[in-house]
C-alpha cells in the first residue's frame, strides 16, 4: 500500500518516497557507514599509493601465506565434506537417540573459536599434551610428534583443529538438506529396483546437490579468511609455517601499522572471496 | 447510494487488473463480483476496503469520498478467503479484537462478544485457538469478527471457497440470511456461479478488469448482455452457434429431447451422457456440431441412440457475431 | 550387526567431538599437580574449585565476563531495532520489493565481506572518534556485523505471516504500526527469538574486531582476555581453562534453545530445516 494523504494539501515531495523506503532507512545508514564507507576509506589507503600493489608482487610472504591459505583452504573444506556427508547419512540411518547424536556433534562448531583453540593447546603441547600423552601411553615414540610447534606438522595440525571445529557445520547443513528430501522420489526408485548405493548416487546425492553447493560455499568463505584459531594455536608460526593471509594482513596493520599495504592485501584477499560469493549467488539464483 | 464506485482503475505494473468499473450498491443491497480467475475481482474489493489504492477513479461510501482514506478509518469489514485469524488469540479475543482496538470497555466488549458468538454457534469455542477449529467454524469465526463492530459495510473474498460442498450450501443459507437480517451493504466476490445466483440482489459480472454485466440474477441468467456471460453463468453453459452473421443461444433446458421421430424435431444421435442423478445431462451431436440438453433423470441411452431435439423460437438468445452484444 | 556397527562409529565420532571440550573441563576442575600428569587422567581427578575462583576474583575474567555480556546485548538490541523494520519493509511493500534482490545481494554480500578488509579502515575511523578501546564503539561494529543477518533472517519470517493477517487487522482498525506490533510480531516471536539468540552468540564468540579495537583490561571482552593469557610467556592453564568453560556454556545454552532454528541461521536463511 502506498502512502495515503488524508487532506487536501499538496504532497511533500518526500513524501512520495515509497513507504518501503522509510523501512528500511535505518539499515541503510548503518550498512552505508559501517561497510560502504570504510570500503570507499580502505580503497583511498589501499589506492592512495600504488607501491603497495608492485610490493605485494614481490614479497615473499605473501606468496606463503597466500599458497598456505589455499592449501589449508582446499584440504579442510574437502575432509569436512567427506566427514560431514557421511556422518549425515550415518546419522540420519540411525534409529534411535538421533537427537542426541545430533546435539553432540554440534558442540564444536557453537564453542567460542578462541576456547576451542585453547583446549586444542591443551592437546598438542609436545611436553605435557594429552595427545602425546595418551600416544606414550600406547607405547608410541612421541618425541618427534611436535604438532603445531613442527615446521612440517603445524599446518596439518591446524587444519586437524578446523576439521574438528567445522565439520559439525557440514553434517548440520547436510543433515537437513537429507530430511529435507521428500520421501517419494526415494521411494519410487525403490520400487524400481535401485539398490542402496544405487538410490544415494541417482536419488540422494541430486537432490541434496543444492544443499552441498551452499554449505561449500559458505565454508569455503569462512576458511579463506581463517584467523582465530591459528592466532591462539601458533600465530603464524613456527616461522611462516601457518601464516595466512589474514594473520598476515592483521600484522602488518597492528603491528608494524603499515595500514595502506594492510588495506592492498585485503583487497586481494576480497576479491578471493568475491569470487566464492558470486558463484554462491548463482547457485542460488539458479535453483 | 451507500456504496458508489467511479471509473476505477488499477494498474500492476503495464497490466491492467481493473479498468474503468464503475458501480454503485443501494441500501442493504447484496452485491456478487463473479467471475474467472484473474478478472481482478480480489483487486476491487480491496481497492474497496483500502487495501490497495486505485490509480484513478473515486470510492464513496455513505456519502462520504473514501478514496484516499485509510484502510482503518473506512468502517468497513472484510472476511478473507483464509478467514485471516489471529493465530496467536483465541476465539474470544479475535471476534472481540475490531472493539479493543476500538478502546470499548472490556466489559462490553465480553458481552457483545457472546451475543455475536451465540448467533453464530460459536459460543463452546471462545476459549480455543483458531488452529484447533474446523474450516467451518474458522469461518464463522471471520464472520463474528466482522459483524460484531456493525460496520457500513461488508466484503467477502470467497469467503466459502475453502469449504465442503454440504458445508458449502449450508454456509450460504446461513450468510443470506443473516445479511438479510442485518441490511448491510455487502459485496461479495465468488467465481461460483451457484453462489451468485442464490445469495445476490445483483450479480457484477468481470472478465479481465472490465464489468460486463450489472443486474440482478435473473436478468444476467435470462438475458445475458454478451456471450461470456451466456457462457459463464448457468451450468451446463449455454449452446452457441454462429449463423449467417449472429450467434445463437440456447441453455440446455430449452432443448427438448425425444427418443421418436416427431414433425417438426431435427434428428441427432448421442454422443455422451452423464447421470446426476436429479436429471441426466445429454451432449448431442449431429456430425458438425455438439449440443448440451438437461433431460429428466429417467432419460437413458447408450452413446450413438439416435434422438431428436426442437427448442421454441423465444428461447433463443441472439447476439451480435462481430461485437458478441446481446441484440 | 550392521546396526550395531552404525552405533559403534557414530558413538566414536561423537567423542571426537566431545572429548576436547571434556579435556578443557577437567583441566579447569584439576589441581595444578594433576593438570598435566602423566598417564593424563581422564577420570577419578581430585576436583578443585580453585582456578574458577582465580580466574573471576584475581585476574579480571570477571571483568571480561562483564564487557562480553553487556557487547553482546547492546550490539543485538541495536541490530535487532535497525533490522527489524527493515526486514519488514522488504517482506511487505512493493518498491522495497522489486529492489528485494538488490538489497539482498547487498546484504549478503557484506556479510561474506572478510572482516579484515573492513577491520583496518574501521579502526582508523574508530580512533578519530576516540571510540577505541570503549564498548560503544566495538558494540556499533558488532551492529553493523549481524545487521544484514537480521535483515535477511527476519525477512523470511515476515514473508511466513501471511499479508491477510495484519490487512485483517487494518480493517479492524489498526494502524500498520499497531498491526506490526500487536499482530505480525507476537506471530514471529519465535523467529524473532532465534535471530537475537545468532546475533547473542555471533558477539559473544567474536574475536577479531575485539582483539584489535579493545586493547585495554577495562574493555577487553572474555575471548581476548583469554587469547592475551596465551600468548603469554608463562601460561597459567587453570584459569584459562575455567576462563573458557564459562565462555562457552552461555553458548551452549542459547544454541540448544534456539536449536530450531541453527539450521536455517547458519544457512543464512536459505535451507530452513
Ligand atoms: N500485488 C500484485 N502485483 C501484481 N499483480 C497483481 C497483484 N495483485 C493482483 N495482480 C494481478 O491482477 C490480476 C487480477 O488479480 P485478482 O487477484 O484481482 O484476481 P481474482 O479475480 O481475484 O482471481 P481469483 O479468482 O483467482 O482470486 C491478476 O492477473 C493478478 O496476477
Ligand atoms: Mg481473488
Amino acid at each position: 500500500m502506498n502512502t495515503r494523504v488524508t487532506s487536501e494539501k499538496p504532497r511533500h515531495s518526500w513524501r512520495r518516497l515509497p513507504q518501503g523506503f522509510w523501512w528500511t532507512l535505518p539499515s541503510i545508514v548503518v550498512l552505508i557507514a559501517l561497510s560502504i564507507y570504510p570500503m570507499i576509506y580502505s580503497v583511498r589507503l589501499a589506492f592512495g599509493d600504488l607501491g603497495n600493489f608492485t610490493r605485494l608482487i614481490s614479497d615473499r610472504t605473501f606468496g606463503i601465506a597466500t599458497v598456505q591459505t589455499i592449501v589449508l583452504t582446499a584440504v579442510a573444506l574437502a575432509a569436512e565434506f567427506v566427514l560431514g556427508l557421511a556422518l549425515a547419512l550415518l546419522v540420519d540411518s540411525l534409529s534411535r537417540a538421533k537427537s542426541i547424536f545430533r546435539a553432540g556433534l554440534l558442540v564444536p562448531m557453537l564453542l567460542p573459536p578462541v576456547v576451542a583453540a585453547v583446549a586444542w593447546r591443551l592437546i598438542y603441547n609436545p611436553q605435557f599434551g594429552v595427545l602425546n600423552g595418551t600416544l606414550r601411553q600406547l607405547g608410541v615414540n612421541t618425541s618427534a610428534l611436535t604438532w603445531t610447534n613442527g615446521h612440517n606438522s603445524a599446518l596439518l595440525s591446524v587444519i586437524v583443529v578446523d576439521i574438528w571445529e567445522w565439520t559439525p557445520f557440514l553434517f548440520l547443513l547436510l543433515s537437513a538438506g537429507l530430511q529435507a528430501i521428500p520421501p517419494d522420489p526415494i521411494e519410487a526408485a525403490r520400487i524400481d529396483g535401485a539398490g542402496p548405493w544405487r538410490l544415494f548416487r541417482d536419488v540422494t546425492l541430486p537432490l541434496l546437490k543444492p544443499t552441498i553447493l551452499l554449505a561449500l560455499l559458505l565454508r569455503a568463505m569462512d576458511l579463506v579468511r581463517i584467523f582465530d584459531q591459528i592466532f591462539i594455536l601458533t600465530q603464524g608460526g613456527p616461522g611462516t609455517a601457518t601464516e595466512t593471509v589474514s594473520l598476515y594482513i592483521y600484522r602488518t596493520a597492528f603491528r608494524f601499522s603499515n595500514f595502506g599495504y594492510a588495506a592492498a592485501m585485503s583487497f586481494v584477499l576480497l576479491a578471493a572471496t568475491m569470487l566464492f560469493s558470486r558463484g554462491l549467488m548463482r547457485v542460488m539464483r539458479a535453483r | 447510494m451507500p456504496l458508489e464506485l467511479t471509473s476505477i482503475t488499477k494498474r500492476f505494473g503495464s497490466r491492467e487488473a481493473v479498468s474503468g468499473v464503475s458501480l454503485t450498491a443501494g441500501d442493504g443491497e447484496f452485491i456478487v463480483l463473479l467471475g474467472p480467475s484473474g478478472c481482478g475481482k480480489s483487486t476491487l474489493l480491496r481497492m474497496i476496503a483500502g487495501l490497495e489504492a486505485p490509480d484513478s477513479g473515486s470510492i464513496r461510501l455513505a456519502g462520504r469520498d473514501i478514496t484516499q482514506v485509510e484502510a482503518r478509518d473506512r468502517d468497513i469489514a472484510m472476511v478473507f478467503q483464509s478467514y485471516a485469524l489471529y493465530p496467536h488469540m483465541t476465539i474470544a479475543q479475535n471476534i472481540g479484537y475490531p472493539l479493543r482496538v476500538r478502546k470499548q470497555p472490556a466489559a462490553q466488549i465480553a458481552e457483545e462478544v457472546r451475543k455475536v458468538a451465540a448467533r453464530l454457534g460459536l459460543s463452546a469455542l471462545l476459549d480455543n485457538r483458531p488452529r484447533q477449529l474446523s474450516g467451518g467454524e474458522r469461518q464463522r469465526v471471520a464472520l463474528a469478527r466482522a459483524i460484531i463492530r456493525r460496520p457500513k459495510a461488508f466484503l467477502m473474498d470467497e469467503p466459502l471457497s475453502n469449504l465442503d460442498a454440504r458445508l458449502r450450501v449450508e454456509m450460504r443459507a446461513e450468510l443470506k440470511h443473516l445479511q438479510h437480517e442485518l441490511r448491510t451493504v455487502t459485496v461479495y466476490v465468488t467465481h461460483d456461479q451457484a453462489e451468485a445466483m442464490t445469495l445476490a440482489h445483483r450479480i457484477a459480472v468481470m472478465r479481465d478488469g472490465k464489468i460486463q454485466q450489472y443486474d440482478t440474477p435473473s436478468c444476467v441468467y435470462h438475458q445475458p448482455a454478451n456471450t461470456f456471460v451466456a457462457q459463464f453463468v448457468g451450468s451446463p453453459s449455454m449452446n452457441l452457434v454462429e449463423k449467417s452473421g449472429e450467434i445463437l443461444g440456447i441453455r440446455p433446458e430449452d432443448v427438448e429431447l425425444s427418443l421418436v421421430d416427431q414433425p417438426g424435431w431435427s434428428p441427432a444421435r448421442v454422443y455422451v451422457t452423464e447421470e446426476m442423478g436429479n436429471e441426466t445431462i445429454v451432449v448431442l451431436s449431429d456430425g458438425s456440431a455438439q449440443l448440451t440438453a438437461r433431460a429428466p433423470a429417467g432419460f437413458r441411452a447408450e452413446s450413438d441412440t439416435p434422438v431428436w431435439f426442437r427448442f421454441r423460437p423465444e428461447k433463443l438468445h441472439r447476439f451480435d457475431a462481430a461485437s458478441k452484444i446481446r441484440k | 550387526m550392521k546396526t550395531a556397527l552404525r552405533y559403534i562409529a557414530a558413538s566414536i565420532a561423537l567423542l571426537a567431538a566431545l572429548a576436547p571440550v571434556y579435556w578443557l573441563i577437567t583441566i579447569s576442575l584439576k589441581r595444578e599437580v594433576d593438570q598435566f600428569a602423566y598417564p593424563p587422567q581422564w577420570i577419578g581427578f581430585a576436583a578443585t574449585l580453585e582456578h574458577y575462583r582465580d580466574a573471576f576474583s584475581n585476574a579480571s575474567f570477571g571483568t571480561y565476563f562483564g564487557n562480553s555480556v553487556l557487547l553482546a546485548a547492546l550490539s543485538t538490541l541495536a541490530a535487532l531495532a535497525a533490522g527489524v523494520p527493515a526486514a519488514y519493509g522488504l517482506s511487505r511493500f512493493e518498491w522495497a520489493r522489486s529492489w528485494d534482490l538488490k538489497i539482498g545481494d547487498w546484504i549478503l554480500s557484506t556479510r561474506m565481506l572478510p572482516p579484515i578488509v573492513t577491520i583496518v579502515p574501521l579502526f582508523l575511523m574508530l580512533r578519530q572518534a576516540h571510540l577505541l578501546n570503549s564498548l560503544i564503539g566495538l558494540a556499533i561494529v558488532y551492529t553493523g556485523f549481524n545487521l544484514p543477518f537480521v535483515v535477511w533472517m527476519m525477512r523470511g519470517f515476515f514473508d511466513e505471516v501471511p499479508r491477510e493477517v495484519e490487512e485483517a487487522a487494518m480493517l479492524d482498525g489498526e494502524t500498520r504500526g499497531g498491526a506490526l506490533l500487536r499482530i505480525v510480531l507476537p506471530l514471529v516471536k519465535p523467529g524473532l527469538a532465534a535471530t537475537a539468540v545468532f546475533c547473542l552468540v555471533v558477539a559473544w564468540n567474536e574475536f577479531l574486531f575485539a582483539l584489535i579495537l579493545t586493547q585495554t583490561d577495562s574493555a577487553m571482552t572474555l575471548p581476548v582476555g583469554i587469547a592475551s593469557r596465551v600468548t603469554q610467556y608463562e601460561i597459567k592453564w587453570g584459569a584459562m581453562s575455567a576462563a573458557g568453560v564459562v565462555a562457552m556454556l552461555p553458548v551452549l545454552v542459547f544454541a540448544s534453545a534456539a536449536q530450531k532454528y541453527l539450521v536455517r541461521g547458519l544457512s543464512l536463511g536459505a535451507v530452513k530445516g
